[in-house]
Order: C-alpha cells, then sequence, then structure tokens
C-alpha cells in the first residue's frame, strides 16, 4: 500500500460520499455544498494526474463560479426545502435499473480493453510542470486556435442569451 | 495563414462580422425600424452564401488548424445549406412579435449557424464536442425566447436539460473513444480502428454512448421525447430551424464521424443493423403519433421525426449513392420543412392558433398561403413532381442497392402511412369551410419577408423536384469525400 | 503506484450516479447539478487517459468542456429563472403546459 494509493482510495471515498450526498440531500443549499466539495475533490485528482493548470481552471471556474452561480440562483429562487420526494412507482426501479446497464456495460469496456493495464505516472516523474504549463498554452494557440477562438463567441452568445432571458425591457409590463 | 487556410473558415468569418455589425447597428434604430435587423441579417446572409460560392470553394480534402477542420466538399455544402436556412428563417423571425424585434435574437441565430458549419467540418473529437455546444446553446435561448409565454420558457428549459444530459453521456463515449486510441483526431482514430487496436465490444459500446447525443440532435428514437414538446412551444421560426439545419447539422456530423472513425475493420455490419433497427422505430413511432395529432406544429414535430427515419435509411445503406440520398434528401426537406412551419407561422400570427380545425377555410381566406401549403405538404408526403418524391426515390434505391430491400420496403409503407395526415390536413385547408363562412372577411395578409420566403422556398421545392441532377451530382461530390 | 482501471472505475461511478439523480430527482436545480457531475465524471477520465497516453489533448479538451459547461449553466439558470417567475415552481412534474 503506497502513499499513492492510500491518497487515492480517500479521494475517491470523498469523491463518491459528496455526489452521494449531493444526490440524496434534502436541502437544494446542501446539496450545492456538496457538489463543491466534490469539484474540490475532483481538483486534487487533476492535481494527482499531472494536470495543474485544469485543477485551478476547476477550481476557478467549476467550483468557484458556477456553483456560486448555483448558489445565487437558488437562493434567489428560495428553494432552500424540497418537498419529499414523491415519484412514481415505477421511476426508482427503473433509474437503478438503468443505473445498473450503464455501469454493467462500462465494466464490461473496460475490463476488455485491448491495451495492457497501465499505471498512472505521478506528476513528479514526468517533465518539469512548469514546461507542461508552457506546451498547454503552445497547444491551445498552435494547434487549438479554432477550437479556442470560438469559444469567445460561446461565451459572447452565454452572455447575450443570459440577458435576454432575464432582463426586463423598458416599458414591458411585468 | 495561406489562401487555402482562410477559405476554410471564411463563411464562419464573415457570419461573426455580420453577427458583430447587428450588435453594433441594433441600438442606433429607433424602436419602431427595429424590424430592419432582419432585413440586415438577410441581406447579409444572401452576401455571405455569394462570397462563399466564388472565394470559399474547397480543393481537395485538406486538414487545416491543425487537424481539427477538415475542408472538403462535404463540409461546404452542408455549410452552404445551413446559411441558406438561416438566411430563410431570419426572414419569418422578422414579423414575430418580441422576436423579431431584438437584434440579439439574430446575434443567436447567426451564432447557431457558424457552430453549424463547424459541426459539419469537424475532424477532432475537442472540435466536434465545441461546436455541437456553440448551435446548441443560442438554441436554447431562442427556444425561450419569449420570456413571457410559459410555453416557450417551458420548453426552452426541455431542450436544454434533455440537451445537456445526452451530450454528456456522448461526451463520456468521447473520453473512452480517446482512452482507446490515445488521439482525438478522427482521422487517426480512424487509423487505431483498423489497426484492430479496438475490440469490436469496446467499439459499439462507444459506438452506442455517441448515438445518444446524435440521436438527440436528429431526434432518433428513442432520443426524440424532447422535439414535440419545445417545437410546440418554441416560437415557430425558431422550431422551423431546430427542425431542418439543426438536423441537418446533426446528420452531418453522423455521417462523417461513423463513415470515417467507424468504418474500417468490419465493424459496419454491425452499427448499420442497429441504426437501421432505429431508423424502423423512428419512422414508425413518428408516422403512427402524427396520425393523433390536433396540434399542427406537434404534426410537424412528430413529421420531422419521421423524416430522420427515412434519411438514416441512406445512412445505413453504407455506400457512395447512400451517403449521396442523404445529402440531396436533406436539401429537399430543409427547403419543405421550412415552408412547412412558415406556413404556419403565417397563419398563427393572424388566426392565433395552431389548431388544425382552426385552418378550415383556409383556401379561401389566402388562396397563395393554401397553394404553398399544398406544395410543401405533398413534397412532405412524398409526392412527384415535388422535391420530396425524388428524395425518398434515392434514399430508398440506395438501400435496395445495398440488399437492405426489407429497410426500403418499411419506408414505403410509412411513407403511406404519413400521406394520411398530410393530405388530412390538405382536406381541412381546401374542403371545409370556416365556422360562419365569412372567409372573405377574414384573409390572412402576407407581409413582405413571409411572402419572399415562401415564394424562394416553394419554387426550390419545385426544383429539386423536376431539375434535380445538378443538386445529384453536388450531393455525389460531397459524398466522395468520405470514400 | 495507482493502476489506471482504479481511475475509470471511479469515473464510471461518478458518472452513473449523476445520470441516476438526473432521473430520479425532480428539482430543476438538482437535475442541472447532477448534468454537471455528469460532465465531471467525463473530464475526470480525459484528463486520466491524458496522463496514460502522455498526450496533452486530454487535458485540452478538459479546459474546452469547463468553458462550456460555464456558458450552458449561465443560460439554464437564466431559463429556470425566467419559468420560476410565471410558475413559482421549479419542479419538473409541474411543468405539463406543454403535453406530455
Amino acid at each position: 500500500m503506497t502513499v499513492d494509493l492510500i491518497l487515492f482510495l480517500i479521494l475517491a471515498l470523498v469523491a463518491v460520499a459528496t455526489a452521494a450526498g449531493m444526490l440524496f440531500s434534502r436541502n437544494a443549499v446542501y446539496s450545492a455544498l456538496f457538489l463543491v466539495l466534490n469539484f474540490a475533490s475532483i481538483a486534487v485528482f487533476y492535481l494527482l494526474l499531472g494536470a495543474p493548470f485544469i485543477a485551478m481552471a476547476q477550481i476557478t471556474v467549476y467550483a468557484g463560479a458556477i456553483m456560486v452561480l448555483f448558489l445565487f440562483v437558488i437562493m434567489l429562487l428560495g428553494a432552500e426545502q424540497l418537498a419529499p420526494i414523491k415519484v412514481l412507482p415505477w421511476q426508482r426501479p427503473l433509474a437503478i435499473g438503468l443505473a445498473a446497464v450503464l455501469v454493467a456495460e462500462t465494466a464490461y469496456l473496460l475490463i476488455l480493453r485491448a491495451k495492457p493495464a497501465a499505471d498512472i505516472i505521478p506528476p513528479a516523474e514526468t517533465v518539469n510542470t512548469l514546461g507542461e504549463l508552457q506546451r498547454l498554452g503552445m497547444a491551445l494557440f498552435n494547434q487549438y486556435l479554432l477550437p479556442f477562438e470560438v469559444t469567445s463567441i460561446l461565451l459572447l452568445v452565454a452572455m447575450v442569451g443570459a440577458i435576454v432571458l432575464t432582463k426586463r425591457e423598458k416599458g414591458e409590463r411585468e | 495563414m495561406n489562401p487555402t487556410t482562410f477559405a476554410a473558415i471564411l463563411p464562419e468569418v464573415l457570419l461573426l462580422v455580420l453577427g458583430i455589425l447587428i450588435l453594433v447597428v441594433e441600438p442606433f434604430w429607433k424602436e419602431k425600424d427595429r424590424r430592419n435587423t432582419g432585413w440586415l441579417t438577410f441581406g447579409g446572409l444572401l452576401a455571405i452564401l455569394v462570397v462563399s460560392l466564388l472565394a470559399g470553394r474547397p480543393g481537395e480534402p485538406t486538414s487545416v488548424f491543425g487537424g481539427t477542420i477538415r475542408f472538403d466538399w462535404l463540409g461546404f455544402f452542408f455549410k452552404m445549406l445551413f446559411i441558406f436556412a438561416a438566411a430563410m428563417t431570419s426572414l419569418f423571425m422578422m414579423d414575430v412579435e418580441k422576436l423579431g424585434r431584438r437584434g440579439e435574437s439574430y446575434l443567436l441565430l447567426l451564432a447557431s449557424t457558424l457552430g453549424m458549419n463547424l459541426m459539419a467540418s469537424a475532424s477532432d473529437l475537442v472540435m466536434l464536442y465545441l461546436a455541437i455546444e456553440t448551435t446548441s446553446i443560442p438554441l436554447y435561448v431562442l427556444s425561450g425566447f419569449i420570456v413571457d409565454d410559459e410555453k416557450s420558457t417551458e420548453s426552452g428549459f426541455k431542450y436544454l436539460l434533455f440537451g445537456a444530459m445526452t451530450s454528456a453521456v456522448m461526451l463520456y463515449g468521447f473520453s473512452l473513444l480517446f482512452g482507446f486510441t490515445g488521439t482525438t483526431n478522427l482521422y487517426e482514430i480512424a487509423a487505431a480502428v483498423a489497426g484492430a487496436q479496438v475490440s469490436t465490444v469496446t467499439a459499439l459500446g462507444v459506438i452506442a454512448l455517441v448515438l445518444v447525443g446524435i440521436g438527440f440532435k436528429v431526434s432518433l428514437v428513442p432520443f426524440h421525447f424532447w422535439a414535440p414538446d419545445t417545437y410546440e412551444g418554441a416560437p415557430t421560426p425558431v422550431a422551423g430551424f431546430l427542425s431542418t439545419a439543426s438536423k441537418a447539422a446533426g446528420f452531418a456530423v453522423l455521417v462523417r464521424l461513423f463513415f470515417i472513425a467507424f468504418a474500417k475493420n468490419g465493424l459496419a455490419p454491425d452499427w448499420t443493423t442497429g441504426l437501421a433497427a432505429l431508423a424502423t422505430l423512428t419512422m414508425t413511432l413518428g408516422n403512427l403519433v402524427a396520425m393523433t395529432q390536433t396540434n399542427i406544429k406537434r404534426l410537424l414535430a412528430y413529421s420531422s421525426i419521421a423524416h430522420a427515419g427515412y434519411v438514416m435509411i441512406g445512412v445505413v445503406a453504407f455506400s457512395n449513392l447512400g451517403v449521396t440520398s442523404v445529402v440531396f434528401y436533406l436539401i429537399a426537406y430543409i427547403l419543405t420543412n421550412l415552408a412547412a412551419f412558415g406556413i404556419v407561422a403565417v397563419f398563427s400570427r393572424v388566426a392565433g392558433s395552431d389548431k388544425i380545425s382552426d385552418y378550415a377555410g383556409l383556401s379561401r381566406r389566402s388562396p397563395w398561403l393554401a397553394m404553398a401549403m399544398l406544395v410543401a405538404f405533398l413534397s412532405l408526403a412524398g409526392m412527384p413532381p415535388f422535391g420530396g418524391f425524388v428524395a425518398k426515390v434515392f434514399v430508398f434505391a440506395a438501400a435496395v442497392k445495398s440488399d437492405l430491400v426489407w429497410l426500403a420496403v418499411v419506408g414505403v409503407i410509412n411513407s403511406i402511412l404519413g400521406v394520411y395526415y398530410y393530405l388530412t390536413v390538405l382536406k381541412v385547408v381546401y374542403l371545409y369551410r370556416m365556422e360562419g363562412e365569412a372567409e372573405e372577411s377574414h384573409p390572412i395578409p402576407l407581409t413582405r419577408p413571409y411572402g419572399i420566403a415562401l415564394v424562394v422556398l416553394s419554387l426550390g421545392v419545385l426544383l429539386i423536384g423536376t431539375l434535380f441532377a445538378p443538386w445529384f451530382s453536388a450531393s455525389g461530390a460531397a459524398a466522395l469525400n468520405l470514400f | 503506484m495507482v493502476p489506471e482501471i482504479y481511475y475509470l472505475v471511479l469515473s464510471a461511478i461518478l458518472f452513473t450516479m449523476g445520470a441516476l439523480g438526473v432521473l430520479a430527482r425532480r428539482n430543476a436545480l438538482i437535475i442541472f447539478m447532477s448534468v454537471e457531475l455528469m460532465l465531471n465524471a467525463a473530464n475526470l477520465a480525459f484528463v486520466s487517459f491524458a496522463n496514460t497516453y502522455q498526450q496533452l489533448n486530454g487535458q485540452i479538451i478538459v479546459f474546452f468542456v469547463i468553458a462550456v459547461a460555464a456558458a450552458e449553466v449561465a443560460v439554464g439558470l437564466a431559463l429556470i429563472v425566467a419559468i420560476f417567475k410565471s410558475k413559482h415552481s421549479i419542479d419538473v412534474d409541474q411543468m405539463s403546459s406543454l403535453k406530455g
């Protein structure tokens, strides 16, 4: 049992537990906070996998912006208290059945892979991580320049869309 | 940047310029003149079409921009289709209250068209995912645009939820695809699949996951549940755009992804059988449920679902003729369905209703509108001499030529089922009379943008049905890029 | 050393939990959060594959997925707010003005 493995298992436990907490919580604010913890644990995974920039992006954007936006809306709508779940009788078994199928398929796929199982290379053994950030930047601006620019259009669209949907024009009645 | 590289993204750059122009110019117009934004969009899109046809034609297929984009006839052809569909939609949007007077709606339309252009030419998983989302997110907003109408916001939200869910599943499929091949470029993935690095079972599992996302975009059964609700609630021109251009973009991705990445190593017979089964389900369910509808937008929604099934037959045929027939069918279908939704938009604007029974006596209230409806619906039903007939002939011919005669037979039977409900609507339009029989005092005025668009589309439907040879050879040139 | 397969199993578990959340919950916000969980599971798979193959592509696509998710959430929450203004409820079972 190396340190790596123990660390992984603890973090995996945290990730799964917080995901479960998000799913089963009665209070929407608690769900959002559980999800923030989940995202933070995934950010630590990214660090372990040698992706420091993505880890920072995850914390800044996902945990720091997206979840904050969720919390704003939850508080705005007063949705903290959720009604007890009244599900149609066939819904629960169907969901569990579909989930089982998904797990079975994914497990089957992973076990039948042709490639021999490889180990994750911990970040200390890869090339100097600062160099990796440089490589990421180079790739973003050379090979993946077009997707990068298109993302800016997407963000413009999201801004325009959000404003259009929520702002009341002058003279429009409530 | 050399000329070829720039020519590859010329339409997209022009679309962006037009979008920014609209955003900048719109505030300078007085409130009552805001409608002119629609004319600006229409003119701009036509200009983009002409410039791209003159200066942006591809030569030999090349991969540009680091392998994220493939510059070839297939992508180019679809791009022109999308720009044309957007031009017609901008005309239809102009006179819809609360939609046509706001420049943002045109910007969203252009952004979505830009995304579709990239979808048609993407050759890397990164670009593909980004393009799909760039197409979808403006459409979510456009569906929910009329904020005061609770049907509109609900349809936008349902569309978004379903879309986000299916694209997450598709992204997971992409991650497994990356995991099994070690690359995100479609052509390198094809090489990895051909080199037997990936076992058949895993490939089929990945295909199933990816199909969830693509099936959503083309409204394939069982991923079609969003379509009727979204089409009913969204503003009618937006529903028209969704049902034509967005679906065609999904097919462009399907054809490129499946025929390039998953075609080698004997995988094809496996997934074509699966797709054939889905096509059958789609056609049958679409046609059967359409027969029970009383709301014309829902009827058109189920009819669009059925048409996706017909196009799928061409994909399943897995041959040069198959892809040619797919492209040709999409041309005819875009023209026809846009016309159909346009007519519904005109009518509901004046009469305020989407119920089929309210269309009674339309032939006397507005003979030209009824004639356009006749053209559109007969083409949808697959009657000669309209485009829909020729398109169906080619698709079924492709199936027969690939030894899939049973599929062609299913298609023909479904077409016959379809004729029933299309003719029912036409019966109401032509043979029934309005309540009170006072049709002359309730005419349906056609404003200029609607008139132009409907004339162009109806003539186009007739043209495709009669002089189809040039369109067919252009589709063939596009199909050749995949073989 | 952590075998790569552990990461993939974790990602599969998180993905399934997200899918369960989407299918079984009724509150629109929770459903949306479950979709974000699914996206994160896919991201985790991408980054772990990027590590195995020492290929930067996996990390780059995650970069774009994060940006797209931000845009999607902005629009989605705006729509939820718009719906709430008219219905005063975000229970998806009550969103039935469109005939199912």
